[in-house]
């Protein structure tokens, strides 16, 4: 937060990796660039290692509350992949769908976090962004809908309108607290968190006041036309469609390409890793900041305009939405901050989300074990020593202790 | 470096300096804030007014707002209510006061008290069901005391001897309560909630709840505020007056020095932190069977942010554990306000209504902006031996 403190201690510790000090503000960004300094192998050894344990941790918590662990194996197994044999996978087999649809909203939601924590700010509140997007979305579906012509011609446009207006939604939510850090020095870990909270009773009024239908119990808004909808050459009468996992890709792809190729992406990059080169090269820190949360909150409004296209086909109640944006968190730390990374990482965390939910259905083991889990696996990330001690005993070796 | 280093360390020692100074240079150097965000908070209801269907006339009709029965506001009923909704938010934030003193940034509170809330729920109905006494509520906050420190240790481990990010480690912590809470819940009661339970008698101290309005708050009270007040008022003292509060400082201001000193670092970092987990649990089962009837595990849990309105606390508190108790004050009133605001007839939708302490709260760390943080804070310290 002091951005002016140099500190004696920091610079000890940080062992010359070029890193600046001071304060609360460096602290986020020298702990995220320890995470990003690991190599490639070391990372996805972290990353395996850490997910590994959070399930072995995660199986003897199902034992000692009593169930049957190997039961639960079978049942997250089955509930992935809805088979036993490879061939039957792409087959009549409705699950993998049940398992691809949460991973196109965990690879859109991760790539928003990735890419504040690639830039040094800690976009925590994904979750808000995410839902004020998708209430952009849905409220410009019912507003414009009707007035658009029908077929696959109109549905696409409606589409692509509500798409814009989510990201923009989520864009300009997130640049709040984005010039609230900049500009006034408020950790954004809060403010965003704060603004969580905010957006789901903000948009729950905004609902229930304007958006509910005449006569209904439930607060949400009425559903989609039928042809404001992906189409589905496969998984036909599922709620996956495989324009969602495209668009899903293809925004991995695009933002790793802006990251790393692009001079705003080299701005955004350095500014969260090497904040003094950056700023003797001309970068204005506070702009960047307001830059990096608003590209990231338009990244999650896109998230929400493809979940409440392609799974919900209306929206309700934000409280009772899963918390992709948290989850976010641990999809974009497994992937180590890189948006083409996000990729495995929101699949097998897909994997998880879909073997719960068949859990749940299929025997007394409680879905929120899945969310422990999560916590489990970013707890471990957040510790890599505890590996490369670890692994240090095994071979001998390695940096000085 | 080393002669920075001392400057630095005696610069920051606050040991000598009688609280009336602290608090009215606090007042003094934050007068412009304190109006700032009292004027927000008016701004806000005025804007959460237009939105909603109160006429435009009425709200610029200086009659109608010099109307309003203000006394009705600031009634006993609601300073009550305030200092109750303020005590979990104050005992949570001293302990993560006293945890980024030393120089490890607990943003974990809200998951410890996650884990507070549901363990104090669950071990008073392992002990008796829905109809605990009130000796079994007192073991069940004993109980959940001892859980947190036990997940506090944990967490130190990892963050003092394994080196975790701090803030990656917190989050996972507030996730782990958010996962294992709820399922706590459904294994004990079949649903993320429990069932209603038992809470702690209010406790009326014979003559001195017969004092006008002071009585009534202070001594016609739940037991918790008194246990409260007295953690407050203890921390202010050993982090001010005692050795002990000194080594704390010093941990998390110039750990070199402290080394020097011979005392070990890592060992008052490792107490801090568990006092800070000791503390939230604390706060967490005031809420589920000191306070409130049962656990909660539904959206964000009963907690709902109160953890993070803590590390608020703190920084709007500058560190001072007194400052730190009235700023957990400013935004329990702000929870409870909306009550207020029905009785005397603005009549906002209370889904809008709901949001005023998060908004406060976002209000406040934006005017007090930048703190200046402990400078060793998020730094693991190697001793050199």
């Amino acid at each position: 937060m002091s951005s002016t403190d140099t500190t004696p201690a920091a610079s000890d510790d940080a062992s010359g990796d070029g890193t600046d000090a001071g304060g609360d503000d460096s602290l986020g960004r020298r702990a995220l660039a320890r995470l990003v300094d690991a190599s490639i192998f070391e990372r996805l050894g972290i990353a395996v290692a850490s997910t590994l344990l959070a399930l072995l941790i995660g199986l003897v918590v199902v034992a000692a509350a009593g169930y049957d662990p190997v039961l639960f194996i079978d049942n997250m197994v089955y509930g992935i992949f809805g088979t036993y044999s490879v061939a039957d996978l792409f087959g009549t087999n409705n699950r993998l769908a049940q398992t691809l649809r949460p991973t196109v909203t965990f690879i859109i939601t991760g790539v928003a976090v990735a890419i504040a924590f690639r830039a040094g700010v800690f976009n925590i509140g994904v979750q808000g962004q995410f839902v004020v997007g998708g209430f952009a979305a849905a409220a410009t579906i019912v507003s414009i809908a009707g007035s658009l012509p029908g077929g696959a011609a109109g549905g696409a446009m409606v589409i692509v309108v509500a798409t814009i207006a989510a990201i923009a939604a989520g864009g300009l939510y997130a640049m709040l607290p984005g010039i609230l850090k900049a500009y006034a020095g408020a950790n954004e870990i809060i403010t965003t968190i704060m603004l969580n909270f905010v957006a789901s009773g903000v948009v729950f009024w905004l609902l229930d006041a304007y958006f509910r239908p005449g006569g209904t119990f439930f607060v949400r808004t009425e559903r989609f036309p039928e042809h404001v909808s992906f189409p589905q050459p496969i998984f036909e009468g599922t709620s996956f469609s495989v324009v969602g996992l495209a668009i899903a890709l293809l925004t991995a792809g695009l933002v790793f390409w802006i990251m790393e190729r692009t001079r705003f992406g080299y701005d955004l990059v350095t500014s969260g890793h090497q904040a003094d080169a950056a700023s003797y090269s001309g970068v204005d820190a506070k702009r960047t900041i307001v830059a990096t949360m608003t590209f990231s909150g338009m990244v999650a409004g896109l998230a929400g305009a493809v979940y409440v296209i392609m799974v919900l086909s209306y929206f309700s109640d934000p409280a009772t939405l899963p918390t992709f944006g948290f989850d976010a968190i641990a999809v974009s730390l497994l992937a180590a901050n890189n948006p083409l990374g996000v990729i495995p990482a929101g699949l097998l965390f897909g994997g998880l989300e879909s073997g719960g939910n068949f859990v749940n259905q299929s025997s007394d083991v409680p879905r929120q074990l899945i969310d422990g889990v999560v916590g489990l696996v970013v707890l471990f990330v957040a510790a890599p020593e505890l590996f490369r001690m670890a692994g240090k005993r095994m071979d001998v070796g390695g940096d000085e202790q | 470096m080393s002669s920075e280093d001392s400057e630095r360390g005696s610069q920051s020692d606050d040991g000598e300096r009688s609280t009336a100074d602290v608090v009215s240079d606090a007042v003094y150097d934050n007068r412009w804030r304190l109006f700032g965000v009292v004027a927000t908070l008016l701004g806000f209801v005025f804007v959460a007014a237009l939105l909603t269907d109160v006429p435009l006339t009425k709200l610029v009709d200086i009659e109608f707002w010099l109307g309003l029965p203000y006394g009705d506001v600031f009634t006993v009923g609601f300073a009550e209510r305030a200092l109750q909704a303020a005590m979990p938010i104050a005992l949570a934030a001293i302990g993560g006061l006293y945890a980024e003193k030393s120089g490890v940034f607990n943003i974990g509170l809200e998951g410890f008290m996650i884990f507070g809330a549901v363990n104090a729920a669950a071990v008073s109905w392992i002990l008796a069901g829905g109809s605990a006494s009130q000796l079994d509520l007192w073991i069940a906050l004993v109980a959940t005391v001892l859980l947190g420190l036990i997940y506090t240790a944990v967490f130190a481990v990892l963050t003092i001897r394994y080196k975790a990010d701090q803030i990656v480690a917190g989050l996972a912590v507030w996730f782990l309560g958010l996962g294992f809470g709820p399922f706590t819940a459904v294994v004990m009661w079949g649903g993320v909630s429990s069932p209603p339970l038992s809470s702690l008698d209010t406790v009326t101290v014979p003559v001195l709840a017969e004092i006008p309005v002071l009585g009534r708050l202070l001594f016609d009270a739940n037991p918790l505020l008194w246990v409260t007040i007295a953690i407050v008022l203890a921390s202010y003292v050993v982090l001010y007056r005692t050795r002990y509060g000194y080594w704390i400082q010093a941990a998390g201001e110039n750990p070199e020095a402290l080394d020097t000193a011979g005392v070990s670092v890592r060992r008052v970092r490792y107490a801090a932190v568990m006092f800070s987990g000791a503390v939230a649990a604390l706060a967490g089962g005031m809420l589920s069977i000191g306070i409130g009837n049962g656990f909660t595990g539904t959206g964000t849990t009963m907690v709902d942010g109160r953890g993070w309105i803590a590390i608020v606390a703190y920084l709007f508190g500058n560190y001072n554990p007194i400052l730190t108790a009235l700023a957990s004050l400013l935004f329990g009133a702000a929870q409870m306000l909306r009550i207020q605001l029905g009785t005397i007839g603005v009549d906002l939708p209370s889904s809008l209504l709901e949001q005023f302490p998060y908004v406060t709260v976002i209000v406040v760390l934006t005017l007090v902006g930048a703190t200046r943080v402990p400078s060793a804070v998020g730094e693991s310290y190697e001793s050199e031996e």
